[in-house]
């Protein structure tokens, strides 16, 4: 079905002028208008956001492209961390190349639970996932984050409670790494993007599809079952790895077991059948909580609100506020346009 | 050897009988509804917390306890009747996500009222106990075990012999055609979910004297009751309650191992995924749609 060239070709075919200028502007509005407009606090929080953006991204991938439902997703973004800080702490490595071990190691771990998918599917391989999640975050509160002591854990009483990446010299500021987080978050929804108007998508949709229908048609139904395990564990991978540097490192407190739910919750609240249903959901999941905090109110309305959102999705849109909002907006515009006509229509004189 | 193991399996057995109980409420709900209820754990632990607070500002506990139970059956019931038939259409898939929705919304509130710190809940079975050998044994310890046996045979007769019971067993087996025959569908529905509510407030008054009364802990005691539920392939009872108690004893006996002492939660974890890969392939787990 054509070499990469070719597939890169139909994908950059299929972007249109207009859209790629929208996709410009926005790209420049967040790596130089947001930074201009926050202080310190909030451009940590942007940095949260673009970062777990990543790692929806994934989720949403796997579940809206290639049916899959995972609840693990969190645990393997605690695991991402985990492994870029080991790396550290054994070679100091350039964090890009940091970064791109974690994302393999953690593809690899990811293809490890994704492989129950080959013979269990739907609720089955949702709870085997959950189980996953729950033995996953069980571990890492006894095994703790590598914070430069010795051993297989490299967990010392003497390292502190939080671990840290090193960042890149031309990133030590926080704008500077906000950026940097951008960047790399427009690469992983490029691939995104790209493996979706791909072959594999095609793939993906086939097997969502029917599963027996695809392997009529020759699809290779495990290569890409295990493929979109690999590719959402490769983004909570490199979301992982960036999580690291950020400001405060990345402690045990930040991964509680209840927020492996949470993730699955604001990832079908914001959509999972496009790339943006991620941006959605990471908004949601980082900043919701802050603008809690600002307002005086407890985070815990923020919690309550994921499992509301959750139950509404299933119940009245499955594709997300993603999906949903841009539907309502047409219908409201439609609406207000019969309205203006109508009204127009009436304050016409007859003469 | 024997000595050391002694106090650990004498608490494994009990806890065991909880997640036994649990999991035979599970597995009537999921055949009845198609619901493998997530937030189980959930309401369990806001009853138990209800019941901490009445205990607290000094309501007795003949009122307290039973308070707990009778949330966790309206909880149950007011799902069950108003969101669950909204859904009743869809795949297990869906109906169980969603009732994770309601184990974010219970964790939320509890949190939020209740605050992150364990509390605890001294039932007054536990005061009373008896020396055997160099155990203490409670009287909670051994509701522990008998109750679970106790409800699992009730269970199966009431499934065989009553009307009600007859019912759930074919809406198990043909929603659509039971409700054909005129069989009041949601009304036995219902039925199934307040009984595993009431299951389900039992299991966490228990659970909270056994353990303690943790709100992630107790949220989460649906694991090792699904683990249960799980081996019994979502349809066997008896092999449900042999499970939990399982579950519990092998659990608790980790304790006197130090190397994987740390380690012993993953228990039920371990065990599910394994019961889910054996059972789960399609031909052996009962599926419903």
């Amino acid at each position: 079905m054509g070499s990469k060239g070719g597939a890169l070709a139909t994908f950059m075919q299929t972007v249109s002028p207009k859209r790629l200028i929208v996709l410009v502007c926005l790209a420049l509005f967040v790596l130089f208008v947001i930074p201009s407009q926050l202080g310190t606090r909030w451009m940590i929080i942007m940095t949260a956001v673009v970062i777990y953006s990543i790692v929806m991204l994934g989720l949403g991938l796997l579940i809206g492209r290639a049916g899959l439902v995972s609840i693990c997703q969190f645990v393997l973004f605690a695991i991402g961390a985990w492994v870029a800080l080991r790396i550290n702490y054994l070679i100091q490595l350039p964090l890009p190349l940091n970064l791109l071990i974690a994302g393999i190691v953690t593809a690899i771990i990811g293809v490890l639970v994704g492989l129950p998918a080959l013979r269990l599917s739907g609720l089955y391989l949702a709870l085997v996932t959950l189980m996953a999640a729950g033995g996953g975050t069980l571990v890492l509160t006894r095994i703790l984050f590598p914070n430069g002591g010795g051993g297989w854990t490299g967990q010392s009483i003497k390292g502190g409670v939080s671990s840290l990446l090193p960042r890149p010299m031309f990133a030590l500021s926080d704008v500077a790494y906000y950026r940097y987080c951008v960047v790399i978050a427009m690469i992983m929804f490029l691939l995104a993007t790209w493996q979706v108007r791909g072959r594999a998508g095609r793939a993906w949709a086939a097997i969502r599809q029917s599963e027996v229908t695809a392997l009529a048609a020759g699809v290779n139904i495990t290569f890409y079952k295990l493929w979109a395990f690999a590719i959402a564990s490769f983004c909570a991978g490199i979301g992982g790895g960036l999580l690291a540097a950020s400001r405060g490192g990345v402690s045990i407190n930040q991964f509680p077991v209840q927020g492996s739910v949470q993730m699955l919750a604001v990832v079908l609240m914001g959509g999972v059948f496009n790339v943006w249903g991620a941006m959605v959901a990471a908004i949601f999941f980082k900043l919701v909580p802050e603008l809690l905090l600002q307002w005086g109110l407890s985070t815990e309305w923020g919690t309550i609100l994921f499992g509301v959102g959750l139950m509404q999705v299933l119940l009245t849109a499955p594709g997300g506020i993603s999906d949903q909002l841009p539907k309502d907006l047409k219908k409201l515009w439609g609406l207000l346009l019969a309205v203006t006509i109508r009204r127009s229509k009436k304050t016409e004189t007859p003469w | 050897m024997w000595s050391d193991l002694q106090p650990f399996f004498v608490l494994g057995i009990a806890l065991g009988g909880v997640f036994a109980m649990s999991g035979v409420g599970l597995v009537v709900l999921y055949r009845t509804t198609g619901v493998l209820n997530l937030a189980y754990g959930g309401v369990g632990a806001m009853g138990a917390l209800i019941s901490w607070t009445m205990i607290d500002k000094g309501i007795s506990g003949w009122i307290a306890y039973p308070g707990c139970i009778l949330f966790c059956a309206l909880v149950s019931l007011v799902y069950g009747t108003l969101f669950a038939p909204l859904i009743s259409g869809r795949d297990s898939l869906t109906k169980t996500t969603a009732t994770l929705g309601m184990l974010v919304i219970a964790i939320g509130l509890m949190q939020m009222i209740w605050g992150r710190n364990a509390h605890s809940i001294t039932l007054p079975t536990s005061y009373w106990n008896y020396q055997i050998g160099e155990v203490r044994i409670s009287w909670t310890q051994i509701l522990g075990v008998v109750f679970p046996i106790l409800i699992t045979y009730g269970t199966v007769v009431f499934l065989k012999k009553s009307k009600v019971g007859t019912a759930m067993r074919s809406i198990a087996n043909d929603r659509e055609i039971t409700a054909m025959l005129g069989v009041p569908v949601r009304r036995i529905e219902s039925i199934a979910w307040v009984v595993s509510g009431v299951l389900c407030g039992i299991a966490a008054l228990l659970l909270a004297n056994l353990v303690s009364l943790d709100i992630v802990g107790l949220s989460f005691l649906v694991v090792p009751s699904l683990a249960a539920a799980l081996i019994g392939q979502l349809n066997k009872i008896w092999v449900t309650l042999a499970a939990g108690f399982f579950i519990g004893i092998l659990q608790s006996s980790f304790n006197t191992w130090p190397s994987v002492a740390d380690y012993r939660g993953l228990t039920p974890f371990v065990l599910a995924i394994g019961a889910l890969l054996v059972f789960g392939a399609g031909k052996n787990m009962v599926a419903r749609t």
